[in-house]
């Protein structure tokens, strides 16, 4: 594990020298060490998928949990909220933000747009067109479209301004040019539904992905500050993407990008790392089941 | 339909680009000393903060507050923000600013302004405010924004894609191991990121009047993107929607050091009040708007009664805190 301050008094393993870009692109390709042993991210995933098939058992039937970065940060921080009625979600700028964002970085990248700006001006409009089609039955268009289509202009503008605004900052953290493998932005989740439980998924999270000799390395871009817990926030992709993904490709680090206070966090994977991200999720599990336990428990003494 | 793609307006763009100025070179330590400095300076009153204080955070409006007189910031902070017609406009105009920036075209400026505003959910409730407003005031409020949006129009270009807009741009800046947090948010902002020159512009929206303090508003958003950043902006500025007019400043080591040492003593401020410690009051010229007037003895003598104004209310002059920042230096050069 390799902690770094980007505090100009004692960086630890990343220049701070401007542009930041190179910076972090240096410190995001440096070579990693021994990549993790297939046997050992296979004994973690049977060790991890017995205690939480354990743990999930207790869960009411035909209850599940899908654990991912949002959850696992209610379960630590708030754990009162798990036995709370879950809050629908609702669509809003600032929700819908990152997912629009990585779709313009990616056109970005892929040399479709000139600038992030323009980025999310492409996608909206694609997305708007999407909605229509799809009501004649064609490509599903992404899950924010149908909201952001019934907005009055005036909405529209927002949720583009925070989303050019988000990608604006992706894009500037990473010197693109130096990635001899185009990366890739966005994409697909990790998942991984527990074996034996039906009633569990762990779902990781990456907004690039880049090739370090022949294993994977992930961005995830935070909001606000960077936490005390970053591990934890780092270790989660790790983990799922080394359960998903098997040893051999497995995530050989993950960088955590704070751009509203420019903060930097790097996480070398090992079997360390694996091993206290899968601690961490089965505790955040556990908060979880007894959640939800508390609020059948409460549902039927009324 | 306000559109902007095709009206160049070459006189605030160079004012802001600073065209024919060569851009500053970054000094490589600077920002790291800064945030020693802080961290150094804090470290006393973070001490003394219980173990299981919030987060000490520190907002230009706190600063302020807090630099004028404790109490009167103790009693804010202790009390709901009370919405009037000048916030409602300065939410509105600042939103259809971000409109116009980011898509170049204001369809009407009441139902956008009012969309952007729902789309967040309406937050701060200025949304419900306007609507529940009587109507002649809700008019002649939507059409003081309207004139705001006017000028924006006329004044300003879309900025193209190439300068890499981002508007409402947030920024925070963790000392003490994140126990005090600088935070504010820029309305805009644009250009690369540093590299060996400075390269970023931060510019600031205000619908009401001119005010002394806005340039500390500044100089302290200048601050956070050096912290943030590791360079300084090479540019800061403040464009007020009523006149039109654009402060624009260069931002030099002395800017920077002066917002230090301003949100370092504001920070410590409070966080003593933080720790518990009883606020002292200094009579000010804001006195006569302080929800803590009835109780201030201070304030009473200065504001001459005991019944405070309400902010915004367009019968009374609002002298706002220009007049005690001139008083403060004034007795404290």
């Amino acid at each position: 594990m390799q902690l770094v301050d980007e505090g100009p008094t004692a960086p630890r393993g990343l220049s701070t020298a401007l542009p930041r870009s190179a910076s972090l692109t240096d410190a995001l390709l440096a070579p990693c060490g021994h990549p993790l042993a297939a046997d050992a991210v296979r004994a973690l995933r049977d060790d991890l998928a017995r205690t939480l098939c354990a743990v999930v058992a207790e869960l009411p039937a035909g209850e599940r949990l899908r654990i991912d970065a949002f959850t696992a940060r209610v379960a630590r921080h708030h754990p009162e909220r798990c036995s709370a009625g879950a809050d629908p979600f609702v669509p809003s700028p600032a929700t819908c933000r990152r997912a629009i964002g990585v779709a313009a970085v990616a056109r970005c990248v892929r040399g479709l747009s000139c600038a992030p700006a323009s980025g999310v001006f492409d996608v909206l409009a694609a997305a708007a067109e999407d909605v229509a089609v799809g009501m004649e039955g064609g490509a599903r268009p992404p899950w924010w479209s149908p909201w952001y289509a019934q907005l009055p202009a005036g909405g529209r503008a927002v949720v583009s301004a925070e989303a050019v605004t988000w990608a604006t900052h992706l894009y500037t953290a990473l010197d693109w040019g130096r990635f001899e493998r185009r990366p890739v932005v966005g994409a697909g989740d990790d998942w991984w539904d527990c074996p034996g439980s039906r009633q569990l998924t762990l779902k990781g999270r990456a907004d690039v992905r880049v090739l370090v000799g022949a294993s994977p390395a992930y961005v995830v871009v935070g909001n606000g500050s960077c936490p005390p817990d970053w591990q934890a926030e780092l270790g989660l992709p790790a983990l799922v993407g080394a359960l998903a993904r098997g040893g051999a490709s497995a995530p050989c680090r993950v960088v955590g990008v704070w751009p509203t206070s420019g903060q930097v966090r790097l996480l070398d994977v090992d079997a360390d790392v694996l091993e206290a991200a899968a601690t961490s999720v089965i505790s955040a599990v556990g908060t979880w089941v007894d959640g939800r336990l508390e609020v059948c428990g409460a549902r039927q003494a009324s | 339909m306000l559109t902007g793609r095709s009206t160049p307006r070459v006189p605030l763009i160079a004012r802001l680009r600073g065209d024919g100025v060569p851009r500053p070179l970054v000094s490589p330590g600077l920002a790291g000393g800064l945030r020693d400095w802080l961290e150094d300076g804090l470290a006393p009153v973070v001490a003394g903060l219980p173990p299981d204080a919030a987060a000490v955070r520190v907002r230009k409006e706190t600063l302020n507050q807090v630099l004028v007189c404790e109490a009167h910031v103790a009693a804010r902070l202790a009390t709901a923000p009370v919405m009037n017609t000048a916030i409602a406009r300065g939410t509105m105009v600042d939103a259809l600013f971000r409109q116009w920036v980011t898509t170049g075209s204001i369809a009407d400026c009441s139902s956008d302004a009012l969309a952007a505003l729902g789309a967040e959910g309406d937050r701060d409730g200025v949304g419900a405010f306007v609507a529940a407003l009587p109507e002649p005031r809700r008019r002649e409020l939507l059409e003081d924004v309207a004139e705001h949006v006017q000028d924006i129009t006329r004044n300003w270009p879309v900025p193209s894609p190439g300068w890499l807009p981002r508007t409402q741009d947030r920024m925070e800046v963790p000392l003490a191991g994140g126990r005090v947090v600088l935070t504010g948010t820029a309305d805009l902002a644009f250009g690369n990121p540093p590299g060996e020159h400075a390269s970023v512009c931060v510019v600031e929206v205000k619908s009401g009047a001119r005010r002394l303090e806005h340039r500390g508003d500044l100089h302290f958003y200048a601050l956070l993107e050096t912290l943030r950043s590791g360079a300084p902006p090479f540019r800061i500025a403040t464009y007020y929607t009523r006149t039109g007019e654009l402060d624009v400043e260069p931002v030099g080591e002395d800017v920077l050091v002066g917002a230090l040492k301003r949100a370092l003593d504001g920070a410590s401020a409070l966080c003593r009040l933080a720790a518990g410690a009883q606020p002292t009051r200094s009579a000010n010229p804001l006195c006569a708007w302080c929800v803590a007037l009835p109780g201030c003895a201070p304030g009473q003598r200065r504001a001459g009664t005991d019944t405070p104004r309400i902010p915004g209310d367009p019968d009374v002059e609002d002298r706002g805190t220009d007049a005690a920042m001139h008083e403060r230096t004034e007795v404290d050069p």
